[in-house]
């Protein structure tokens, strides 16, 4: 997938700009999540669960290659493919060889964020193959041709009124279909499509390394049918994605569930152990790939490696009051929010995505939301330094820290900037910066007096 | 017992009236009030844009202007988090920073935690506040009981407000680096205020960022800082 | 050197400096009330229909939801005694009768095997799932810890498929089946 991070500044402010119908759909969508999230956490001992899901993760990656070896293992006993990729190349050169073999004219595919990231969607259209997003918010944006605004709700900056219209345009339903009505329409394309296609494309949530076993989570079905009626499985998993033990799942699948979307547990969990027996429905064939695209790389660094728990829920995204505003397309990647403000230097290099660590406040919500403690204000500290040391940060910005660092370093230059601040012409550095105060807030309006000349009237007092 | 009064570059400039009525109050109940007249700024917008070089020697200085202090009152959640949590990560190690920050405290926390006092007066009786939680305040001092205990006790009603933990969108050079973000995230909090005859809060830049973004849509309430309020409960 | 063994080098190099996280224990299980009333009263808050049945009431049940249609598509261990319509192809059958491995009380969720038949759990927008009463669970942990073999595949099933992606506006059945039955089977079958 193309990375357009370092537009984030200007897209966010064009967003906003031109379409605020998405900051209301986004904030809609995220507060009601959120509401969600926090009374699924007040039922359950939440900080003893997430604790506990931190350590089994932290366990899992600190051992991560004796689990990856003993999954590919368990997996090939169950009759698994297992292969190996580093890079979306590799992935395409794995996927073509499938496709091919198999002479693969259609495939239903679960929504999976990793393969965004591998861009198998194009691959897939390239060869001619015609491909079916069934996930329903993942099926809109396929139709509209837009990538995904959220981790879990891909489709949450579409208001009914925009869905309306493309439906209208695609199927010729009324302006005025209802939501079930379109949900019809969508089911009757997509059922089709299940009952016909050759391949089927997932993710996973969780490997178990313990019995190979693949676990995806859902709430429509799609992706038990795109597991279980086409005679081939392909799951791309990110090799961050394991757990050592089934019975992890036990704490793994509620947790996941409670900060994605506040359910005890989702609709329907896939628990793939190979693929169909003698006489069974289900996969003649199933393929584990397992995907680096910069998770090594991750594992290396001392600081952001802990970004490697994720279990991607989008608690964070729906806790931040800055994505909240625009939704994730101005973020230009597939990992939006405090996640990906996080994650997306990690796997991409700080130089294709230094807007995103300061695409925050430092709030702290985003930290209170994930389930396994990832310290995600910590570590937009940690980008926003290394981006500063690697000389990342516009031109006025460090200007504009030197000047203040200089004035802040000696009281008289302090006390004589208070007095400009009061009357005299402001150094030049500081204008653009006033400007963008000023524009949307007004002059500032300093005290009469600073504090510190009131401070020996007070004395006598 | 003898306090250091931090009172914070925002609010020396912008709301030195919180400077003002933190010294009354604190004086009123018994405590000196010392003022540094060395101190600047405690190094916040610096460490929070990633600039620690510039940053850690701020932290430095001020560690030197502090290190004789008893207590250190700070009219300011975020600025007094920045000492208390983060000096030691510029710092790591360092003794002088873990005692600064052993002894530092927001007003709210210091009146109720260290002073042990709930109750200041009944200055507020009638008067509707909006609260605002500054989220270092919130989420990092853990200041959250003690601002709305000290308003409800002095006949204060604490308003009920939807938005009222959600960020206001100031976050220092935030601000002005994403403004169009920044400024939709204060109207997210205006848009759900309640009606109340002030708004307060612990943290300057919260309020000039909000009073601004107010004032540019016509909005009319007094936006005061929690420290001016403490002072109306006691004096009435 | 091929991908996994230069995927595997790099993260054995990543790992060299880094301290190991020791592997927590699984907590143990609360114990907790009546599993059957449990059971009943989250799968009512899932939207999913539960009810505590003997020989004769599962009858009665399956005659209530067969009235007036052609067939049913009968997973593998669906006993003949409630083999009531006459057997059509998952693809066609208006109602999907299955069998489950086990139920779980907390969650309000019943386990399906691939044994039993997959489409015939997911192709049907009506979804009867019979379930013995001592295979109810408390709890996934104990589920999981008890499970002693696992099937090629098992679908965990905690209610009628749903999706707001839409507008926000829950909308039901929009892949999976839009109405879960489960009945509780007492005494032995």
């Amino acid at each position: 997938m193309q990375v357009k991070a370092k537009l984030y500044p200007k897209e966010a402010a064009r967003l906003l700009r031109e379409h605020p119908g998405v900051r209301e759909a986004v904030t809609g969508a995220t507060l009601h999540f959120e509401e969600g999230r926090k009374r699924a956490y007040q039922e359950i001992d939440a900080e003893a669960w997430r604790e506990r899901a931190k350590r089994v993760k932290d366990h899992l990656l600190t051992h991560l290659d004796h689990y990856l070896e003993l999954a590919e293992k368990r997996l090939q006993e169950k009759g698994v493919q297992v292969h190996w990729a580093e890079d979306p190349e590799e992935a395409h050169r794995i996927l073509r060889e499938i496709v091919a073999r198999h002479g693969v004219k259609r495939v239903v595919k679960a929504k999976s964020m990793l393969t965004e990231e591998l861009g198998v969607n194009p691959l897939l259209e390239s060869l001619g193959v015609e491909v079916y997003e069934t996930d329903l918010g993942e099926y809109l944006i396929q139709l509209l041709g837009e990538p995904p605004s959220h981790i879990v709700g891909p489709a949450i900056h579409l208001a009914l009124p925009d869905i309306q219209r493309l439906f209208h345009q695609r199927f010729g339903t009324p302006l005025d279909a209802s939501p079930e009505a379109l949900a019809a329409v969508a089911r009757k394309v997509l059922r089709e499509a299940f009952l016909t296609a050759d391949l089927g494309i997932s993710g996973a949530n969780f490997l178990v390394a313990e019995t190979g076993t693949l676990a995806l989570m859902e709430n429509e079905g799609n992706i038990r049918l795109s597991t279980s009626l086409p005679r081939v499985h392909v799951a791309f998993v990110g090799i961050e994605k394991l757990l050592p033990r089934f019975a992890d799942l036990a704490l793994f699948l509620p947790l996941t569930a409670r900060a994605a979307t506040g359910q005890r547990l989702s609709t329907y969990v896939s628990l793939i152990q190979g693929p169909a027996k003698e006489g069974e429905e289900g996969p003649k064939e199933v393929h584990v790939v397992l995907v680096d695209h910069g998770r090594t790389s991750l594992l290396h660094d001392p600081e952001a490696w802990e970004v490697l728990r994720c279990l991607r829920c989008g608690a964070c995204l729906n806790a931040c009051p800055v994505y909240r505003q625009t939704g994730g397309h101005p973020y230009g990647y597939v990992y939006s929010g405090p996640i990906g403000a996080v994650l997306d230097p990690g796997l991409l290099g700080l130089e294709d995505t230094y807007p995103l660590p300061y695409a925050s406040t430092l709030c702290g919500a985003c930290y209170e939301a994930c389930p396994v403690k990832i310290p995600i204000p910590k570590l937009l500290l940690t980008w926003r330094q290394r981006a500063v040391e690697r000389g990342l940060v516009p031109t006025w910005e460090k200007g504009a820290m030197q000047a203040f660092s200089k004035v802040m370093q000696s009281p008289s230059l302090y006390r004589l900037f208070s007095k400009a601040l009061r009357g005299l012409p402001l150094p030049q550095d500081l204008l653009p910066l006033l400007k963008a105060w000023t524009e949307g807030r007004g002059p500032l309006r300093p005290s009469p007096k600073p504090f510190h000349e009131l401070w020996q009237e007070l004395n006598k007092e | 017992m003898r306090v250091a009064l931090f009172i914070t570059c925002l609010a020396d400039q912008f709301y030195a009236e919180a400077g003002v009525a933190t010294v009354r109050l604190l004086r009123a109940l018994g405590v000196e009030v010392d003022f540094p007249k060395e101190q600047t700024c405690c190094g916040q917008p610096a460490f929070n844009a990633g600039h620690w070089k510039e940053a850690r020697s701020l932290a430095q200085r001020t560690l030197g202007i502090f290190q004789d202090a008893e207590y250190v009152v700070l009219p300011s959640g975020s600025c007094a988090s920045m000492v208390k949590n983060h000096y030691l990560e510029l710092l790591p190690g360092d003794g002088e920073a873990l005692g600064l920050s052993e002894k530092t405290y927001e007003l709210s926390q210091f009146l109720v935690r260290v002073l042990g006092v709930t109750e200041l007066g009944k200055g507020l009786k009638g008067k509707k506040i909006a609260y605002h939680h500054g989220c270092h305040a919130l989420r990092e001092l853990g200041v959250k009981e003690e601002p709305l205990l000290l308003l409800k006790n002095s006949g204060a009603e604490i308003l009920p407000w939807e938005a009222a933990e959600e960020c206001c969108g100031f976050g220092g050079l935030f601000s002005v680096k994403l403004p169009e973000v920044s400024l939709a995230m204060a109207d997210r909090k205006i848009s759900t205020l309640p009606k109340a005859d002030a708004l307060t809060s612990t943290d300057a830049g919260c309020l000039l960022h909000l009073t601004g973004r107010m004032g540019k849509q016509g909005r009319n309430m007094r936006v005061v800082p929690l420290a001016t309020l403490l002072w109306e409960a006691y004096a009435g | 050197m091929d991908a996994k063994s230069r995927i595997l080098s790099r993260i054995r190099h990543a790992l060299k400096e880094r301290p190991k996280a020791l592997l927590p224990e699984h907590p143990h299980p609360a114990l907790s009330q009546d599993p059957l009333e449990f059971f009943l009263k989250r799968l009512a808050e899932n939207g999913a229909e539960g009810h505590l049945v003997d020989k004769e009431g599962a009858r009665k049940l399956l005659a209530d939801l067969a009235q007036g249609l052609p067939g049913a598509a009968y997973g593998k261990g669906v006993p003949d005694a409630l083999r009531l319509l006459p057997e059509l192809p998952p693809e066609e059958a208006p109602l999907g009768v299955s069998r489950a491995l086990f139920a779980v009380a907390e969650t309000g969720t019943v386990a399906l095997s691939s044994e039993d038949g997959r489409k015939a759990q997911l192709l049907p927008p009506v979804h009867l799932v019979l379930v013995e009463e001592e295979k109810v669970y408390p709890s996934l942990l104990e589920a999981f810890l008890d499970l002693k073999s696992l099937p090629s595949a098992i679908g965990l099933h905690s209610g009628p498929s749903k999706s707001a992606d839409i507008g926000q506006v829950m909308v039901r059945g929009v892949h999976g089946p839009g109405r879960l039955v489960v009945a509780v089977l007492q005494g032995t079958w």
